[in-house]
């Protein structure tokens, strides 16, 4: 197959596993929705109303987040409870065209959580086009990354019944503990550096930045907080995942 | 040319209870074009070879070659050549029959009218067209197994292997599904199916290999299946004649509340001019591959170990 056929395929599977599914199975997507929304209302209800654009980008970035466990659930699932990657992979289709469809599938999902979090996001703090382009490049890093780890997590898997509680685990640490929802300014400065053990806060402080928030530099490690580092934390932590991903695939069972 | 050639091929699995011999220096030739049956008890080893000539799985030694490339060192133009209905495999939830058999084949690489027609047709001939707009979430449990198989036979591949395809299948529907895969071999594919069914290897293959424990036993044409165990008429026995009796004139299986007994021709002329002496019922009739399979794989058991069929 031609580059252009595969290109053809990851279209086609992001369609049918993606758009197809949200017209079909509307009440799914509504759950994305719930998490995310639930946590900006009660930070609306509890915490100064400074603090709430920051809601509204941890909404957007936990949203581009959770991608990652969608990937991860589904791709474990498909393997292991349907057999349906075997009969993918047991084709012309590129085992990387497969991974690449049902990230966008994934992605397609988050459509229309993430345009409503932008609308809010207009209402409580004035945004130009720009922003909106900066916030959807940052999306787009993020499902990068995240649906990178989801893949990798999921070729971990030998069972059905592991996969749930692993997923609430890291993708939940990974969207409430770090600075996702709230400033990284709540953080007391000399330990603000521990955040950035998590990938998620590179991708929510450039959501910030993005949306013209004022981000802390951090005064341990300065650098840190700045655009072309965080960029360049969430690439290359993408290769990595991607990378490993690949690496233990299971295409061929060993 | 052949479509398949394995050597030596053999798998072990590291199991929770030590290690498990899957295939044992299995030597297998399927030539191309033809329909091919596995036969074997659960765990004999089927999947695993299907696995393996998929490259799904690695083996842990010897080789085999679809029409001559080798599938270990060539995964990527193996797959090209292949299709697969995996055992217990499913189908999407929100996706209709259409959809899966259309998508399917576009993900290969089919044109959209390509992928339409050929929809059409694998549709019509497993009889999905009444269901082809339904979600397989709401398709029953054979619905979905033949969506599967539709989209899979769908594709023409060289080399399609199909395991177990008619599972949880009407007895209508796998006839349909017989048709298919044989219009599918007539079209120039190698087909390699397992089944439990024994009337349906019988209808179905031309050749066939019962494994069992990850050996070969036999390979060859169903009748030569049944003439191999030379025994060629099958009686059928409700009561009258105690196994012992029995043993004495061929191979004896305890079965619908009776007993079944494989003998000869002239055994049997004996048997009936007994049972009439003893005006007992007896049911005649020719040897099943069944009845052949269970022979043949009867004895192996009993050669490895002689208290398992006790
Ligand atoms: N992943 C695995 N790990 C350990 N052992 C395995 C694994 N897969 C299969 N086995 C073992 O290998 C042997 C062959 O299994 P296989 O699935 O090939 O049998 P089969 O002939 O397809 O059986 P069935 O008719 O039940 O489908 C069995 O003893 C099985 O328990
Ligand atoms: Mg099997």
């Amino acid at each position: 197959m031609t580059w252009r056929t595969q290109a053809n395929a990851i279209w086609r599977i992001c369609y049918f596993y993606g758009f197809l599914a949200l017209r079909r199975q509307p009440l799914l997507f509504i759950a994305i929705f719930l998490t995310p929304l639930s946590f900006l209302f009660f930070l609306y209800v509890v915490a100064p109303h400074s603090v709430l654009p920051y809601g509204v980008t941890g909404g957007i970035m936990f949203t581009a987040l959770f991608t990652g466990n969608g990937m991860m659930t589904d791709c474990a699932y498909l393997r292991l409870e349907r057999q349906l990657q075997q009969v993918f992979v047991t084709s012309p289709l590129r085992p990387m065209s497969w991974i690449l469809g049902m990230a966008l599938g994934e992605l397609a999902w988050t459509i229309p959580a993430i345009g409503l979090f932008l609308f809010v996001l207009a209402i409580v703090v004035p945004i130009g086009a720009l922003a909106v382009v900066g916030l959807v490049g940052v999306v787009l890093l993020t499902w990068l990354l995240s649906t990178s780890l989801g893949f990798l997590l999921s070729t971990f898997f030998r069972q059905l019944r592991e996969i749930w509680p692993i997923g609430a685990v890291v993708f939940t640490s990974l969207s409430v503990l770090p600075p996702v929802f709230y400033p990284i300014a709540a953080i007391p400065a000399d330990y603000r550096w521990v955040a950035f053990f998590s990938p998620s806060t590179f991708a929510s402080q450039l959501a910030d930045h993005a949306a013209g928030l004022s981000v802390p530099t951090i005064s341990v490690l300065p650098g840190l907080s700045s655009i072309p580092v965080e960029v360049a934390g969430m690439v290359v932590l993408t290769l990595l995942f991607a990378a490993m991903a690949m690496r233990l695939a299971r295409w061929r069972e060993p | 040319m052949e479509a398949l050639v394995a050597r030596t091929l053999s798998k072990t699995y590291q199991g929770t209870s030590g290690i498990v011999r899957a295939l044992d220096s299995v030597e297998m030739t399927i030539a191309k074009g033809r329909l091919f049956s596995f036969l074997g008890r659960n765990g004999a080893g089927k999947t695993t070879f299907i696995k393996i000539a998929s490259a799904l799985l690695l083996p842990t030694a010897g080789s085999i070659q679809l029409f001559g490339i080798d599938v270990v060192e060539h995964a990527r133009e193996i797959r090209e050549r292949i299709a697969i209905v995996p055992q217990e495999g499913k189908p999407f939830y929100h996706l209709t029959p259409r959809e899966h058999v259309e998508e399917y084949l576009r993900v290969r690489g089919a044109t959209r009218e390509t992928a339409r027609s050929r929809a059409d047709e694998v549709l019509e001939d497993m009889g999905l067209l009444p269901y082809q707009h339904i979600p397989a979430m709401v398709l029953s449990g054979g619905l979905q197994q033949r969506t599967l198989v539709a989209m899979v036979l769908a594709t023409e591949a060289p080399f399609l292997f199909l395991d177990e395809p008619t599972l949880g299948m009407d007895p209508f529907a796998r006839r349909q599904v017989w048709d298919v895969i044989r219009h599918a071999a007539r079209k120039g594919s190698t087909v390699l199916l397992t089944t439990h069914y024994l009337d349906e290897a019988e209808q179905l293959s031309e050749e066939l290999a019962v494994i069992e424990g990850g050996h070969v036993l036999y390979q060859g044409t169903p009748d030569a299946l049944k003439s191999k165990v030379r025994q060629e008429i099958r009686l059928h026995f409700d009561t009258g004649f105690t196994r012992e009796e029995l043993a004495a004139y061929g191979e004896v299986f305890v079965e619908r509340g009776g007993l079944t007994l494989l003998t000869t021709r002239n055994r049997a002329e004996e048997l009936t001019r007994r049972s009439l002496e003893r005006k007992v019922a007896i049911n005649v009739g020719p040897v099943t591959l069944e009845e052949a399979f269970l022979t043949l794989v009867g004895r192996a058991i009993e050669e490895e170990d002689p208290e398992a069929l006790a």
